[in-house]
Parts: C-alpha cells; sequence; structure tokens
C-alpha cells in the first residue's frame, strides 16, 4: 500500500495504464468481431492468444526468429488454426442456443490448454530479448511494453481500416448487423464467419506474441486474457467495436490505477469488481450497444 | 420395465449402505468420492441445467463450505456433522451474494461473469499462498471419520438427487426451464424470472457447500489449491453433460460412468483426462446436447422426471 | 381503461403516441413495417421501457414496472414470432403461467385446450406442433391468467381461415366478457370486420385514429401505406 503518492507516479501510471489498455484493445476487438459476427462468445480466446506466444517462443528457439518478426507468423498460423476450428466445430453452434456455444468454446478452450500442457508442459518458458527502459523525463517505461503498444496500435488502427473501407471488411460489417441481408446482398455468409474466426485468432496471436517478452508463457496464460477481453467488450459495448478500443484503456487504465492503492496481484479482483458494477449499471456495456 | 425401477433402487440403496463393512478402504474411498460427484453434478444441474445459465464458479461453493467447516471444527470445536450443515449454510449466502447482482444480467453475461469468478478464485489462490506458504493451510484435529463421512457424503447425494426429483416434478422446476427456453416470454406471462434464478443458484450451492464441508473432514486439511481446484468446475460440468443435463439421474449417470472411467483408465495420465473432458464436451454439445438420458428421453418418450 | 403515452426523443420507435383504450372493445392498430407498432406492444408490457411515457392501468401507472408485474395485474400478450417453450408440452406451456393450486390450474388447462380442439395434443412437446396448432397454444397461454387487456401481436399472420374464423370468434367472445382487446394487424380484412376502432401508426407517430370505415378513407392513413 502505497502511503505517498507523487503525481510522477500518477502520470506513469497512467500512461502505463494507456499502454498496455491499446493491447487489450486489439485482443479484445477479435472477441468483438466474433460475437458480433456470429453471435457466439469465445471461450477460447485465450488459449488461442496462448498458442500465438508459443508459436513466437518455438521459433525463436528453435530458428533463432526475431520474436517481433515472428509476430506475423504468428499471426498466420492462429488464423489458420481460427478457421480450422470455425470449420469444423463451430460452424455447428452459430444458430444454436448461446448455451451451446458457451459450452462448445468451454471445451475447445479446455482441451487446448490441456493440449498445451500436454504437448509443451507447464514449464514456465520466456524469451529472452529486449531489456530495461526508456525513460522521458520522470517517466520509465519498459522497451517491450512501449513496442508492444506500437504493433498493437498499428495492428488495431489497420483492423479498423479493413473494416471501415475494404470490401470484406464491410462485409463482415453487414453480416454483423444482420445475417439475412447480408445473404441476401449476395455475401458469403459462412466465407464471413471462417473469415472473421480467424482474423480474431490472428489478433489474439498477436497479443500472444507482443507478450511473449514480457511475462511468463505457459499453458494458462490466456486464461486471464479471455475473461479482460470480455471485460472490455462489456466495458466499449457488445457489438460497438470502436467501444472495444474506449474499453480497453478504460481497463488498462483502471487496473493501473488499482495497483498504485493495492497489490498488482488484486488487480484481477478488481476488474471482476469492475465488470459486475458496469454490467449491473449498465447492461449493455458503457457505449451502449445493441441488445443481444 | 417400470416395476423394477423401484426394486433395483432399493437394492443400490442397500448394497450402497452396507459396503463400508464389506468393501476395502479404497473402495470405500472411491464411492466416497462418486457420492461426492453426484451431489455436485446434480447441484451444478439444478441452476444450469434448468434454467440454462451456465455456472462457470461453481467450485466457489465448494471452497467456502471446506473452509467454513474447517474453522468451525478447528478453532470453535463444533462437530463435523454440524459444521458440515453449517457450511452449506455460508455457500447458499455466498451465493446470495454473487447471485444478487449477477442474476440479473442475461444469460450470456452471466456465464462471463461466472468465468469472471473463476479467474478471480484463481487470483486469489494464488495471492494467499504466497501468503501462507503451500504448507501453512488449515489443520483438522485427527479423526478417522471416513466411515461416517461415507453415509453423510452418500446421504447428500441422496438428498440432492431427491431434490432434483421435486424440482423437476413440480411447476417450480417446469417456470425454471421456461427461463431456459425463452426468458423473455417466461416474464410476460407472468414468471418472476429474478427470483426463480435465485432460488435456483441458492439451492445449487447447498449441495457442493455440505460435501467440501465433509471432503474437509475426511482430508483433514485445507489449502487454498486443495479446496478451489478449479478441474472441479469443469469435472461437474462435463458429468452433467455427459448423463444429461436437465433430467434427474443425468449428473449420477454422468458422475459414475465418468468416475469409473478416470480411475481405470485416465488417472495415470494427468494431462490427458482434462484433456478428454474438453474433447467430451466438445462431442456432446456437437451430437449429444442433451446427453445420454436426454437422448434416451425423446427416443422413448421418457416422462421428465427419469 | 388503458391510457398510453409514450415520448422518446431521437432516433427512437415511438414519438409522443398517445392511445385510449376503453373497457370492453375491440381495438387495431394498424401502420406500414417500422411504424412501432410492436415497439408500442413491448412499452405496455414492460419489456422495453418508455422513456419519457406514461403507461396507465385503470388509473394506475404500470410504466417501470417489471413485465412479470404487469402480467399479473391482467395484462396478456401473444407475439409476432410465436414464442411458445418448445420442450415443455402444450399442457405444461399453460400450467407454468398459474401459481394457484394445482388441480384448479390443470382443469382449467385442459378446458382451454378444449376450446381450441387441441386437448389431444396436450401432452405433445410443444415445439413438435404444427405452426397453427403452436399460435393456438399461445393463445390460449395467454388467456390463462384471465387477462382484462389482451394485446395480440399480427394474430392473423400464417394462419388458414378456418382456424382464423375460430380465433376471430374467440376474440369476440373475449370482448363480450367485459375484455379490452388490441390487436396489431396488417391483414385489413380481419382489422374491417373486427374492430371497432383503429389507431394509425407512421413513423413513430399516430397519425389517424377512428373508426374501420373513417380511417380507411382517411388521406393521411393512404399516403402512409401507399408512400408519398
Amino acid at each position: 500500500m502505497n502511503l505517498v503518492i507523487t503525481p510522477a507516479m500518477v502520470g506513469q501510471v497512467v500512461i502505463s495504464g494507456l499502454l498496455s489498455g491499446v493491447l487489450y484493445a486489439m485482443v479484445a476487438l477479435g472477441l468483438a468481431l466474433i460475437f458480433g459476427v456470429m453471435r457466439i462468445i469465445n471461450v477460447a480466446h485465450g488459449p488461442l492468444l496462448m498458442l500465438g506466444a508459443y508459436t513466437t517462443f518455438f521459433l525463436h528457439q528453435h530458428l533463432g526468429l526475431n520474436p517481433y518478426l515472428s509476430v506475423p507468423v504468428s499471426m498466420l498460423v492462429l488464423f489458420g488454426v481460427g478457421v480450422l476450428l470455425q470449420r469444423t466445430l463451430v460452424f455447428r453452434v452459430v444458430d444454436a442456443p448461446e448455451l451451446s456455444s458457451l459450452l462448445l468454446t468451454f471445451g475447445i478452450s479446455i482441451a487446448l490448454v490441456n493440449g498445451a500442457q500436454l504437448a509443451f508442459t507447464s514449464d514456465l518458458r520466456a524469451v529472452e530479448y529486449l531489456t530495461g527502459s526508456w525513460v522521458l523525463g520522470p517517466f520509465a517505461f519498459s522497451k517491450t511494453r512501449v513496442i508492444a503498444f506500437v504493433f498493437a496500435g498499428g495492428l488495431t488502427a489497420a483492423a479498423f481500416l479493413f473494416l471501415q473501407y475494404t470490401r470484406l471488411g464491410k462485409a463482415i460489417r453487414a453480416t454483423s448487423q444482420s445475417r439475412e441481408v447480408a445473404m441476401v446482398c449476395g455475401i458469403d455468409v459462412g466465407a464471413i464467419h471462417r473469415l472473421t474466426f480467424g482474423l480474431a485468432s490472428a489478433l489474439a496471436a498477436a497479443g500472444g506474441a507482443l507478450i511473449a517478452v514480457i511475462v511468463a508463457i505457459q499453458p494458462e496464460m490466456g486464461q486471464i486474457w479471455t475473461f479482460k477481453s470480455f471485460l472490455v467488450i462489456v466495458l466499449g459495448g457488445a457489438g460497438n467495436y470502436p467501444g472495444a478500443l474506449v474499453g480497453g484503456m478504460l481497463l488498462g487504465l483502471v487496473e493501473q490505477l488499482a495497483s498504485l492503492f493495492l497489490t498488482t496481484q488484486l488487480s484481477e479482483v478488481v476488474a471482476y469488481v469492475l465488470l459486475v458494477l458496469v454490467l449491473l449499471v449498465r447492461p449493455s456495456g458503457l457505449l451502449g450497444g445493441r441488445q443481444t | 420395465m417400470r416395476r423394477l425401477a423401484p426394486a433395483a433402487l432399493a437394492a443400490a440403496i442397500l448394497a450402497l449402505a452396507v459396503y463400508p463393512i464389506l468393501g476395502t478402504g479404497y473402495g470405500t474411498r472411491s464411492v466416497l468420492q462418486v457420492f461426492m460427484w453426484i451431489a455436485l453434478a446434480g447441484s451444478w444441474n439444478i441452476i444450469s441445467g434448468l434454467t440454462g445459465y451456465v455456472s462457470f464458479g461453481h467450485v466457489a461453493f465448494f471452497g467456502a463450505g471446506a473452509y467454513t467447516a474447517g474453522i468451525l471444527i478447528a478453532s470453535v470445536g463444533w462437530s463435523w456433522p454440524a459444521a458440515a450443515l453449517a457450511g452449506g449454510g455460508a455457500a447458499a449466502l455466498l451465493a446470495l451474494g454473487i447471485g444478487g447482482p449477477c442474476l440479473r444480467l442475461k444469460g450470456p453475461y452471466f456465464a462471463i461473469a461466472m468465468l469472471g469468478l473463476n479467474e478471480v478464485l484463481r487470483a486469489l489462490v494464488s495471492y494467499f499462498e504466497r501468503l501462507t506458504g503451500g504448507g501453512n493451510g488449515l489443520s483438522l484435529p485427527t479423526l478417522d471419520a471416513t466411515v461416517p463421512v461415507y453415509y453423510a457424503m452418500g446421504l447428500t447425494a441422496a438428498a440432492v438427487t431427491l431434490g432434483a426429483r421435486l424440482i423437476i416434478g413440480s411447476r417450480f422446476g417446469l417456470r425454471l426451464m421456461t427461463i431456459r427456453e425463452d426468458e423473455v416470454a417466461a416474464e410476460a406471462m407472468g414468471i418472476p424470472t429474478f427470483r426463480h434464478k435465485l432460488v435456483a443458484f441458492l439451492l445449487s450451492a447447498i449441495g457442493p457447500g455440505i460435501a467440501g464441508a465433509l471432503t474437509a473432514r475426511d482430508q483433514g486439511y485445507i489449502e487454498p489449491l486443495s479446496v478451489f481446484p478449479l478441474a472441479t468446475t469443469i469435472t461437474m460440468i462435463v458429468m452433467t453433460l455427459f448423463g444429461g443435463k436437465g433430467t434427474v439421474w443425468g449428473p449420477v449417470l454422468g458422475a459414475v460412468v465418468l468416475f469409473v472411467a478416470q480411475e481405470l483408465v485416465w488417472a495415470r495420465y494427468p494431462y490427458v483426462h482434462p484433456l478428454l473432458f474438453g474433447a467430451i464436451i466438445v462431442g456432446v454439445v456437437l451430437a449429444m446436447p442433451r446427453g445420454v438420458l436426454g437422448l434416451l428421453q425423446t427416443k422413448y418418450r421418457l416422462p421428465r422426471t427419469i | 381503461m388503458i391510457d398510453v403515452h409514450k415520448h422518446f426523443g431521437g432516433v427512437r420507435a415511438l414519438n409522443g403516441v398517445s392511445l385510449a383504450l376503453e373497457r370492453g372493445r375491440i381495438y387495431g392498430l394498424i401502420g406500414p413495417n417500422g411504424s412501432g407498432k410492436t415497439t408500442l406492444f413491448n412499452c405496455v408490457t414492460g419489456i422495453e421501457g418508455a422513456e419519457g411515457g406514461r403507461v396507465l392501468l385503470d388509473g394506475e401507472r404500470i410504466d417501470g414496472l417489471r413485465p412479470w408485474q404487469i402480467a399479473r395485474r391482467g395484462v396478456g400478450r401473444t407475439f409476432q414470432v410465436i414464442r411458445v417453450f418448445p420442450e415443455l408440452t402444450a399442457l405444461e406451456n399453460l400450467l407454468v403461467v398459474t401459481t394457484g393450486p394445482h388441480e384448479a390450474a390443470r382443469t382449467r388447462a385442459r378446458e382451454l385446450l378444449g376450446f381450441v380442439k387441441l386437448e389431444a395434443l396436450a401432452d405433445e412437446y410443444a415445439g413438435n406442433l404444427s405452426y397453427g396448432q403452436q399460435k393456438l397454444v399461445e393463445f390460449v397461454r395467454m388467456l390463462m391468467r384471465d387477462p382484462a387487456l389482451i394485446l395480440l401481436d399480427e394474430p392473423a399472420a400464417g394462419v388458414n381461415r378456418t382456424l382464423l374464423n375460430d380465433l376471430l370468434d374467440a376474440v369476440r367472445r373475449l370482448r363480450d366478457e367485459g375484455k379490452t382487446v388490441l390487436l396489431v394487424e396488417h391483414d385489413m380484412k380481419v382489422v374491417m370486420g373486427l374492430c371497432e376502432h383503429v389507431f394509425v401508426l407512421d413513423h413513430g407517430e399516430k397519425i389517424a385514429e377512428g373508426p374501420p370505415g373513417v380511417i380507411q378513407s382517411d388521406e393521411r392513413v393512404i399516403e402512409a401505406y401507399f408512400g408519398r
């Protein structure tokens, strides 16, 4: 518990919050896409991130690949995994009651995590690449976090541009607004679903690749990301894609501020209480969004 | 066939009742575990199977019951049966505290909140592990109570199954099901859905609470990791889904089959069996969404209270 | 008598609609698609909130109450898209609605099913019934609580002529018993033949009301339906 809090500390924390916020936003955007387009709550989102981290780790370990260069590779691999999952399993529950898709992705997440435990063991892995911080006046930021911020910001911006201006992106947005209308307009909804799931997995993988140099890699690392991504979506409003950005920043800020007054280990509890409070006061998220 | 059922049931109960006298210690402990799983899966079924509100954090009630009983027995000197009941009560209170806010949310959001509960538990557990260290759990005064606990757990399992039977055969149970079918329409028909969900949630917490308390007594020692094993939630979910959610005997079937499979086949491979559980969940959701009993129920037009 | 004032600002479905209904009459609510008819129903039954509006039932405000509380005050409705409980039997669909003594509820449920000639299917899962049968189940389910105000959302949709006539007779009988009926309908023959007074909505506003014959020849109504 800190008793002396200086403006510099607050400033540091706020900027840290924004840095991590963009990362949260990027990963959450993936989840938001799946929910928006297919109305599916993808509990397996975190494990996909975890697989992205492991991909980066193994590429670094066996091929000596620069972890930042492996970001696109991880994204590509998990894009494929996502499309495969959608094609073989998830597509069957797109029209089923929400309970089914929830349980299905829950089952997939268990399988992925335990599969990883079997394949990679629970030993903590790490990618040693860049250490130290950049200092700017009274603030110091770890280099890896700043670079993660830059990448995440770039990828998120690219994602939004894609959604806004490309034909495929517009098709995705159309499908998330109304599947029937999209079909009538000649959009291949099945392909859009596969694309969306793949894209979302790629975004999660990017997150995993970027944090591979920051945190310890182990099979269960993704679980908390699933939850935080949901929190971001709830904060920003389900179905509201720009809301993911706002939600992400908000979560990052709240977490970092909370760690100033409480221990960081309890930041998850803070996140949880935040979730419940927001849902009670505004069940459709802070920025509105659509009714489920 | 119908006439055989009560006789078969009576025979099974008799066999289980005399088992501790005739069987081995290992056997008794195993059946005790099966009873525990029946109590857990059967309870989970009451909230998640009937109302469709999936509770991913149910292990919280198990742990709450364990700790309540542990503290009452070790520090206050209560007898374990009384402590077990108190454990159930504590779990119900916790359910009230969590369910009060969370059940106002719509189904999927409730599930997310419960997922979060899981994560919070995980965080709290490791936080306390760091505080208390691995070996500093709570020790209960030594007592070889395996046989009495066996009977108590058996009673709990029976009570949960009986409770499920009563609920599913009643209008209250039907109303819970309408929440699963179409909550908006249910409310439009005059059903106070929040109240119903809350009651179901409370009822579903008692079984795990008591089971946790009894397990604490049986093990004689509690530490966060042992009473909040998050794999517990997964296991109770798989058992209910496999056996048949929304049915009376589904969780029992699931508990027995999967426990036996686990002991005979998978206990040797620590990570295979959760992996298999994940695969089973996927398989059941895609191929047999109503579980084995649900499938039989539809195929042979069995009564709802199977 | 119900009195509904609804004011929403901005891009909303209803903008200052005001309806007054008297006991024991059959009212119609018509208007082109998207004019806010179902939203109105949702507001009256509490499924959606009426921001800045009031719903009065016999002088008492019921807006802001939960849907189940409103239902228990005597408001019954059917839905545009049928919402029976598919995994409950037809009988259970009705039983589930009441809280009184079991036997009395069962008797009444069977009676109502008999009323629409569905007693034989009482133990059939509602999800297995045909469209028309489900519609009837939904209709009598709504009657289980003996509501004083009945809201019917497109009762004629997808229903064959014979069934429709039975339904319309049932509605007339309910009116004769002193109940108030408000129905949303696109089938003009039904509206003209059944309703005593008609409200017309367009783009969230009430543009006309009156007896069916008058409404039919109202310029604004014709414009709303056939374009500007």
